[in-house]
C-alpha cells in the first residue's frame, strides 16, 4: 500500500502539473508540424518547477521524489497531450552530472538522449565507438532532436555527451503522426565527453513514465468522448442512452482502471525494491498493458464520435495520433511480453 | 494453541503479517487435512467436521461483531482471512447464514430473532440457503412473484424460488417475498424466514451445466409460517437486502478463479510438452500478465478498504474483468487439448488436467451475482454518468 507521505507528494506534483497543462489543446494544435515542435517558454516553466530533477537525490540537486510521483506527473502530461520532451529529458537527467547537467536541469540547455541503435529494441545493443575523444555512432528515433542543444548518446555500458552543433553531427528529421518529429542522428567523429553509464534503470523509469503518459492520454480521450455522448442527439435521444455505446464506454474505462492499477503497482514495487528483476517485469507488464489499452481506447473513442471523429478539426483525433507515437515508444506489447517472459519464465514444476 | 488463546487475540490490532501468521497457525493446527483443496464445493455431511471446529474456536463468523459470537474483523482483516484460507486450500463451509443472513439480522432483526437464530447458526443447528431468484426474476430480481399473505397470524407462502445454492443441505431458507402487489415493485417485498421442513415446501435439485446438483428449485404450496418470521418492517425487504450488499462484492472479483485456471493451463503445457512452443509461451505469458494486472486492480480496491473507505459501484469492474479473463483462459485451454477436450473425464482420470470441467464452470461467472451485461448497465449509469 502507498504510504501517506508519498500520497501527499503525488497530489502536490499533480496539482503543479495541472497548472501547466490547463487542457489547452489550441496550443498543442498550433505547435503541430513545426520545429522544434514544442514551446521553449513552457519548457522553461517546467524546468523552473524542478521537474527535470524530481527523481534525483537531494545531493544531486534533485527533489528525491518517488517513481510513483513521476508517474503522476507523466499522467497529467499525457492527459494534456503536452508535446514538450519531458520524459526524454528526465531520462537524460539521471545519466550524467557536471556543469551541463546543471544547465539542463535549469532549462538553459536541453540535453536529449539518443539510445536506439536498432528498431524494435528495449535497450542499446552495442557499446559505443569512441576514438581519441571522437564519437562514431548512428542513432534512430531520437525524439524532438531538432530542439536539442546536446545529445547524450547511450551505448550498452558507456555514454557520450555531444553538442548538437558540433562538427560531425548530422540530424535528419522525420515528422511523426502527432505533429512532432524524431531524427536519425549520425555522429561521424564528433567531439564528445565520454561517460560511464548503466542505461537500464533509467530506461525502465522512462518506460513506466511513458505508460503513465498513455494512461493520462486515454483517460483524457474518454472524458471528451463521454461528454460528447451526453450531448449529441440522434434518433431523438442523446447517444448516452444507447446501451451498446454505454457498454463500449464501460469497456474503455475498465482498460483505464487496469492500466492505472498496473502502473501504480509497478512504480510502488520499483520504489520499494529498487531495480529488481521482478520490478523490471512489473514495468514491462504495465507498459504492455498501457500501450495496448491506449490504442484500443483511442480507436474506440473515434468510433464513438462517428463522422466528426474522422475529421482533423475535432480534438479526439489528436489523442489517437499521440497514442500511435507513444504506444510503441520504449517498446510495445509484444516486446514487453517477450521481456516479461524472459524475466519470469514458465515454472516447470507443478 | 487453545481456542481460548486464539480468541484472546485482538485481531484488528495485529499487523496484517502477524494476523496472516496467526491464521496459518490456526489452519495448520485445526483444519482436517483430508478436506484441503477439495476439487469442488463440499456437501454439508462432508464439511461438517470443519464447521464444528470453526464453531468451537469462535472462528466461524469473521464478519460478525464479537458480542454476537463473531470475530469482529474489520473489512481489511476479512480480506486477509479469506486470502489465507484460499492459499491454504481450506474447505468452504455453507456460509449463507454467516455471510448474508447474520449481518441482516444483526442490523434489522428483533432482539428475539437475534437471540434465537444467531446462536443456532454458530452451532450448526441451522444451515441456511438463500431464496431470492425466481424463474421470471433473475437479473430483474425486483419483479419476483413468490407471495406471502397474512392469514390468522400466519404468513401463507405460494410460489417458486430457483438457483438456490445447497438447498438440499439446508434446514432453513431466507426469502424475498411479495407482500403488497399494489405498490411499486421494489416497495412491496418483505424478508421472510422459512423452515424447509414446513409442509408444502418441496426442494428439487437442478442438474447444472457441470452435471452437478449444487442448486435446487424450491416450491412453496400454501406454506404457513409464523407472523414473527418476518425480519424488519413489512415491505422493507428490498431496501434491507440492498443495504446489506456491502464490501463483500469485492469477493466476486477475487483473482482466485483465474489464478486456478492459469495453474491448470501450465500443467496442460507441461503434460503436452508445449513449454518450449512459441505460441503456447506467448499465450501463457499474456494470460499471466493479465492475471497480475487483475491482482493489481484487486489490491487497489482492497487498499480503499484498508484506508477505511467504502466501496462504490466501481467495484463491479473487478467482476467484469475476472469473468472475461477466467473464460478466455479456459477457452484457450480447451482449444489447446484439441480432441481430448471432448472427453467427459481427462485421459489419465486426474482432475489436474480436466480443462473441460473448468471451461463449463467458467460459463457461470459472467451470469451469477448480476450478469456482465447488467453490471455494464449499472457502471455506465452510476460511474460514467451516462443515460
Amino acid at each position: 500500500m502507498i504510504p501517506d507521505d508519498v500520497l501527499s507528494s503525488i497530489e502536490m506534483i499533480r496539482d503543479s502539473a495541472r497548472g501547466i497543462a490547463r487542457q489547452d489543446l489550441g496550443r498543442i494544435r498550433k505547435l503541430r508540424f513545426t520545429l522544434p515542435g514544442f514551446d521553449r517558454s513552457v519548457w522553461a516553466e517546467m524546468c523552473s518547477l524542478g521537474w527535470l530533477a524530481l527523481r534525483l537525490p537531494e545531493e544531486r540537486g534533485g527533489a528525491g521524489l518517488s517513481l510513483l510521483a513521476y508517474a503522476a506527473l507523466a499522467e497529467e502530461a499525457g492527459r494534456a497531450l503536452l508535446p514538450e520532451p519531458l520524459i526524454p529529458a528526465i531520462l537524460a537527467s539521471g545519466l550524467f552530472d557536471g556543469v551541463r547537467h546543471e544547465q539542463h536541469i535549469a532549462g538553459e540547455r536541453l540535453v536529449l538522449p539518443a539510445w536506439m541503435d536498432g528498431r524494435d529494441a528495449l535497450e542499446p545493443a552495442r557499446s559505443l565507438d569512441i576514438r581519441d575523444g571522437r564519437l562514431f555512432a548512428h542513432r534512430i528515433h531520437v525524439p524532438l532532436a531538432a530542439g536539442a542543444d546536446d545529445f547524450l548518446v547511450v551505448g550498452a555500458s558507456r555514454g557520450a555527451l555531444v553538442a548538437a552543433d558540433a562538427p560531425g553531427v548530422e540530424v535528419t528529421v522525420h515528422q511523426t503522426q502527432d505533429g512532432g518529429h524524431v531524427a536519425d542522428v549520425r555522429f561521424d567523429g564528433a567531439p564528445c565527453q565520454a561517460l560511464a553509464v548503466d542505461p537500464r534503470p533509467a530506461l525502465a523509469e522512462a518506460t513506466l513514465a511513458t505508460a503513465a503518459y498513455l494512461l493520462g492520454l486515454m483517460d483524457g480521450a474518454l472524458e471528451i468522448t463521454l461528454a460528447y455522448l451526453r450531448q449529441r442527439v440522434q434518433f431523438g435521444k442523446t447517444l448516452d442512452q444507447f446501451q451498446v455505446l454505454q457498454h463500449m464506454a464501460v469497456d474503455a474505462r475498465l482498460e483505464i482502471q487496469l492500466s492505472r492499477a498496473s502502473i501504480g503497482q509497478a512504480a510502488l514495487q520499483w520504489d520499494t525494491q529498487g531495480a529488481s528483476s521482478a520490478a523490471h517485469a512489473a514495468i514491462s507488464r504495465a507498459k504492455a498493458r498501457a500501450s495496448a489499452a491506449a490504442r484500443k481506447v483511442t480507436r474506440d473513442c473515434i468510433q464513438l464520435h462517428g463522422g466528426i471523429g474522422f475529421t482533423d478539426e475535432h480534438d479526439i483525433g489528436l489523442f489517437l495520433r499521440k497514442a500511435m507515437v507513444e504506444a510503441p515508444r520504449f517498446g510495445g506489447p509484444a516486446q514487453h511480453r517477450a521481456r516479461f517472459g524472459q524475466l519470469k519464465p514458465i515454472e516447470q514444476e507443478c | 494453541m487453545t481456542y481460548e488463546a486464539y480468541q484472546r487475540a485482538d485481531y484488528n490490532a495485529l499487523s496484517d503479517d502477524a494476523f496472516r501468521s496467526l491464521i496459518r497457525r490456526f489452519l495448520t493446527e485445526n483444519h482436517p487435512p483430508e478436506l484441503r483443496h477439495p476439487p469442488k464445493r463440499l456437501r454439508w455431511i462432508e464439511v461438517k467436521p470443519w464447521y464444528m471446529i470453526l464453531s468451537a474456536a469462535g472462528w466461524l463468523a469473521p464478519n460478525w461483531p464479537r458480542q454476537h459470537g463473531g470475530m469482529g474483523l474489520d473489512p481489511a482483516k476479512q480480506l486477509v482471512i479469506v486470502d489465507e484460507y484460499e492459499r491454504f486450500g481450506a474447505a468452504r463451509t455453507p456460509d449463507h447464514g454467516i455471510m448474508l443472513l447474520g449481518p441482516l439480522l444483526i442490523t434489522y432483526g428483533s432482539e428475539a430473532q437475534k437471540a434465537h437464530f444467531l446462536p443456532k447458526i454458530l452451532s450448526g443447528e441451522h444451515i441456511w440457503c438463500q431464496g431470492y431468484s425466481e424463474p421470471n426474476a433473475g437479473s430483474d430480481l425486483a419483479s419476483l412473484r413468490t407471495e406471502a399473505v397474512l392469514d390468522g397470524g400466519e404468513w401463507v407462502v405460494n410460489g417458486q424460488k430457483t438457483w438456490t445454492t445447497l438447498a438440499t443441505d439446508a434446514s432453513w431458507i431466507f426469502c424475498l417475498v411479495r407482500t403488497d402487489k399494489t405498490r411499486k415493485k421494489q416497495e412491496g417485498i418483505s424478508f421472510l424466514l422459512i423452515p424447509l421442513n414446513t409442509p408444502g415446501v418441496t426442494v428439487r435439485p437442478i442438474i447444472n451445466l457441470e452435471l452437478d446438483t449444487e442448486f435446487s428449485e424450491v416450491f412453496f404450496d400454501d406454506v404457513r409460517v409464523p407472523q414473527d418470521n418476518i425480519v424488519g418492517e413489512v415491505n422493507q425487504g428490498w431496501t434491507m437486502a440492498k443495504n446489506l450488499l456491502g464490501f463483500e462484492r469485492i469477493f466476486l472479483g477475487s483473482p482466485r478463479l483465474a489464478a486456478a485456471a492459469l495453474v491448470k493451463l501450465r500443467r496442460l503445457g507441461v503434460h503436452y510438452g508445449l513449454t518450449g512452443d512459441e505460441g503456447f509461451v506467448a499465450a501463457y505469458t499474456q494470460f499471466r500478465m493479465e492475471l497480475e494486472d487483475h491482482e493489481a486492480l484487486f489490491s487497489s480496491v482492497a487498499d480503499t478498504l484498508k484506508r477505511g473507505g467504502r466501496l462504490g459501484p466501481e467495484v463491479s469492474f473487478l467482476k467484469l474483468n475476472l469473468s472475461d479473463l477466467y473464460q478466455r483462459i479456459t477457452q484457450y485451454g480447451l482449444e489447446l487439448v484439441a480432441e481430448d477436450g471432448a472427453l467427459l473425464k481427462s485421459p489419465n482420470g486426474s482432475s489436474d488436467l480436466a480443462v473441460q470441467t473448468q471451461f463449463l464452470n467458467s460459463r457461470a461467472v459472467s451470469i451469477y451475482g448480476g450478469t456482465t451485461q447488467v453490471q455494464k448497465n449499472i457502471l455506465a449509469k452510476a460511474v460514467l454518468d451516462l443515460g
